[in-house]
């Protein structure tokens, strides 16, 4: 352990703004969300009257069983806690990810390693710092929740259970990070997992007992946390699996350590075609080829999704009493409330596809950054052609998983509505997707160092308004203006070409001028 | 000489990076079917001028013609008649070292598979492991088979060295002389003098950013001086008087001295009535070529024109620290400007 201090204080120096901004952007949802719930439920009668709608499959499944739909704490938990919880996963995950196995895979450990410094100083140091910013995020949480005037025990439980799913996905980022031997590779694992974790619980929530989930959800550790109950029960020993898994998956991921050589995973290295066929050689093979993990990944996942609103939705059909007039506020404005459940998963489907986009097409900047680019252009390719077939990718492969996710979700919904009608409403996000990649190609062009974090803000953004405008009070008619918003929810919504053709143009404009800007200027290398 | 004589023809380039200048006034010519040395310490712009040729870079000023095109304009047109080979190769991990050769020869119009094939052979590269799993010396062999496998008229060889052991660098050498012996052209980026003594005919050498010095090998080594080293019968320090003796360090009868070509003659004479016992002359190496401009142990100071921001980077990728294996009688000792 010689060095830990020094590692610590090395990890805090090197993402301190990263720590800050997940622990920020996710405490302060809490005040922002809260408000704009005692606005649309001022007086204990509205909120009685949501609690009467508020159990119900699409609720159940996407954010977990609503035990306290009569209290503000327990919107709070419906509206929020399952998006807090989840996105503190994904932060543990990609955190313990960044400074464990991208270090590992540059070579920046070795030479780490090389000084004095204990064995696992630097893991432990990493495990450490991801599990601080759990645990400073639920404080945080918790102390918001206080300044808004909640029950003290709720709040305490409120932050400390989204904190234990943080650290229970710390050791999954840990474990995942022994077993891979690429970042990529531990990052999409770790993702998987936390993907199984959460259907595992939405299955639970789905087969509840009234509001008693059934005991699948001990399977999953954000059961777990859900247990907790804040401004239910509060009840506080389920936080002690949590942090166990969290120890334990550390301790875990340490052992590995010690007995693997530096640079290697647990799961072993193939070996591979000596030569290249004759489709790898083409651009758009090559391309294809080094996405064809990720556009399978994807793929499975927009399917899995379908399948499992589409099961929703089916339950979604007669669970809703449609002359409810909290029902509507739920799923917007809606002639039929079950429709609007469907547009919502419809649009669930379009944000999917987006970042599957967004990550294909950041591939180009990679190829760039790496130099492997200069080594293609030296040859006979020319920019446009080279840039032309990481779009295509991306733009198809977004496409292919808009129509496969509506169609399943609609064919899985059992008469809710048909597979064409929602591969339909999905491919209507197809132009939000578009521009999305606009967006990153003008970035490309422009500023090509910053593109791909940039691009990343500008879909944050998109998804949160999107998902969370009506939350935050934002009007409808600023959500509309936003690219995802912009999209007529159907089948909700009627159908309308306007807004449509309109991104379209916007992603058409915005990519010209990347492409444009990119042949003229300078291969910048990192 | 006309102009498609010439392989590579750059005069006066210039390129920025913000406010650092990276080439000021950038002299280079290749002629065709030679092999053409091009030297300098890091960070001096070969990589620039080489992204320059290539078509990576735009330049902020003068004049570049690759094979009598335009670099920049014709790129496409001019890549399928060169081959290039980068100083840090960088792979696609998930690959294998064989797909890698593939995509990359591809680009170049297609695959010769013997040559391919025989080149995997003699640089002992095993194609079927996946590139994030080989050293640096494996990778930069990729990149090699990919390029000598080509029948490209312009080989363009960014410090290609750097990372193999002496008996790869050895198969180097003799493919580079085979590509010559085809009457095929070669830039040869590098800082190992014994490789580009072996292997050039001529050197450009340049420093942050502009040609100082550049000439055929041969021409070049008359304009300096020779080292001499002699045992005579009495003490050495007769010499000291001796016109045309320079740099003369005595200890007893032995002494060593630099002498230039046009008084080598008369120096010779006056020797010769010392009655030496031995003598040992050695012309003028690369490295004593190299250390001359950039402050060796002969002359210390940088040229008075020299732009004033010091050091610059090429390109935005860092080289690596001088990757002179230990076995050669080289020293590499750059002093920073």
């Amino acid at each position: 352990m010689t060095g830990l201090s020094i590692c610590v204080r090395f990890l805090l120096r090197r993402n301190w703004v990263r720590l800050l901004l997940w622990a920020a952007v996710l405490a302060v949802m809490i005040p922002v969300v809260y408000n704009s719930q005692q606005q649309i439920f001022p007086t204990q009668a509205d909120r009685d009257a949501y609690a009467q709608v508020a159990n119900n499959p699409a609720v159940a499944a996407m954010t977990g069983l609503p035990y306290a739909a009569g209290s503000l704490g327990g919107i709070l938990v419906i509206k929020i806690w399952m998006t807090l919880a989840v996105a503190l996963g994904f932060a543990s995950i990609f955190l313990v990810t960044r400074n464990g196995r991208a270090d590992e895979e540059e070579g920046r450990t070795e030479l780490l390693r090389s000084s004095a410094l204990g064995r696992h100083a630097y893991s432990v140091a990493n495990y450490a710092v991801a599990g601080a910013l759990s645990v400073v995020t639920g404080l945080l949480i918790s102390l918001l929740c206080l300044e808004v005037d909640l029950p003290a025990a709720g709040s305490w439980a409120m932050g400390a259970s989204i904190a234990g799913t943080g650290l229970a996905f710390v050791a999954v980022g840990a474990l995942c990070g022994q077993l891979s031997s690429t970042s990529r590779g531990a990052n999409s694992l770790g993702v998987v997992v936390l993907a199984v974790f959460y259907f595992i619980r939405a299955g639970a929530d789905l087969q509840a007992n009234g509001t008693e989930a059934s005991p699948l959800s001990w399977f999953s550790p954000i059961g777990w946390a859900q247990t907790m109950r804040p401004f239910g029960q509060d009840t506080w020993w389920p936080l002690a699996p949590l942090v166990l898994l969290a120890l334990v998956g550390c301790a875990v991921a340490l052992r590995i350590e010690t007995h693997r050589d530096l640079g290697m995973g647990l799961l072993p290295e193939r070996r591979g075609p000596a030569t290249a066929t004759a489709f790898l050689v083409q651009p758009v093979g090559l391309v294809l080829r080094l996405q064809r993990g990720s556009l399978v990944g994807w793929l499975a996942g927009a399917a899995v999704v379908g399948l499992f609103f589409g099961g929703v939705g089916q339950a979604m059909s007669d669970a809703i009493d449609p002359s409810n007039p909290y029902a509507k506020a739920f799923v917007g404005d809606s002639a039929t409330v079950l429709q609007g459940v469907m547009g919502l998963l419809v649009l669930f489907n379009g944000l999917l596809a987006g970042a599957f986009a967004v990550q294909c097409l950041a591939g180009a900047r990679a190829e760039e950054a790496s130099g492997r680019l200069e080594s293609q252009l030296s040859g006979a390719l020319s920019r446009s052609r080279w840039l032309f077939a990481q779009m295509l990718v991306a733009a198809a492969g977004s496409a292919a998983m808009l129509l496969l996710g509506g169609w399943l979700m609609g064919a899985s919904s059992q008469g809710a509505a048909t597979g064409g009608e929602l591969a339909a409403a999905s491919l209507a996000y197809w132009p939000a997707v578009l521009l999305m990649l606009g967006v990153l190609l003008f970035l490309h062009g422009f500023l090509p160092r910053l593109s791909v974090s940039l691009s990343w803000a500008v879909y944050g953004i998109s998804v949160l308004v999107a998902m969370f405008g009506s939350l935050f009070s934002l009007s409808e008619a600023a959500i509309k203006a936003t690219p995802f918003g912009a999209v007529p929810r159907m089948p909700v919504a009627d159908f309308a070409l306007m807004p449509l053709v309109v991104l379209l143009l916007i992603a058409v404009v915005l990519a010209a001028l990347g492409v444009w800007r990119f042949r003229t200027r300078d291969i910048v290398t990192e | 000489m006309s102009a498609s004589d010439l392989a590579v023809a750059a005069t006066g380039l210039h390129k920025h990076f913000g406010r650092t200048t990276a080439l000021a006034g950038l002299d280079l010519q290749v002629e065709k079917g030679i092999v053409a040395g091009f030297l300098g310490p890091n960070g001096s712009g070969k990589s620039t001028t080489i992204r320059i040729l290539l078509g990576l870079l735009t330049s902020d000023g003068g004049t570049a013609r690759l094979l009598g095109g335009d670099p920049w304009r014709d790129a496409v047109e001019l890549h399928r008649r060169i081959a290039y080979v980068p100083g840090e190769v960088s792979l696609w991990p998930n690959l294998t070292g064989g797909q890698a050769i593939g995509i990359l020869s591809r680009l170049r119009g297609g695959v010769d598979t013997a040559k391919r094939d025989s080149l995997l052979e003699r640089f002992k590269l095993d194609p079927t492991k996946k590139a994030r799993s080989y050293s640096k010396g494996n990778r930069q062999k990729v990149a090699l088979v990919a390029g000598l496998a080509s029948n490209a008229e312009l080989l363009i060889l960014d410090e290609p060295t750097s990372g193999l052991d002496p008996l790869m660098e050895q198969v180097f050498t003799e493919c580079i002389r085979e590509v010559k012996d085809e009457g095929r052209s070669v830039l040869l980026s590098s800082h190992i003098f014994a490789e580009v003594e072996k292997l050039c005919d001529t050197i450009t050498i340049i420093r942050e950013g502009r040609t100082v010095e550049a000439g055929r090998l041969d021409a070049l080594r008359h304009l300096h001086r020779t080292t001499v080293s002699i045992v005579l019968d009495r003490e050495a320090s007769v010499l000291a008087t001796v016109p045309g003796i320079n740099d003369l360090a005595v200890d007893g009868p032995k002494a060593t001295f630099t002498v230039g070509e046009a008084e080598l003659g008369g120096v010779l004479a006056v020797l010769s009535s010392y009655a030496p016992h031995t003598l040992v002359s050695s012309p003028p190496s690369l490295e004593d070529l190299f250390l001359r401009h950039y402050g060796g142990p002969a002359a210390g100071s940088a040229p008075s024109d020299a732009p004033a921001e010091g050091k610059h980077r090429a390109g935005t990728r860092s080289t690596p620290p001088c990757p002179v294996p230990a076995s050669l009688p080289v020293t590499c000792q750059f002093r920073a400007p």
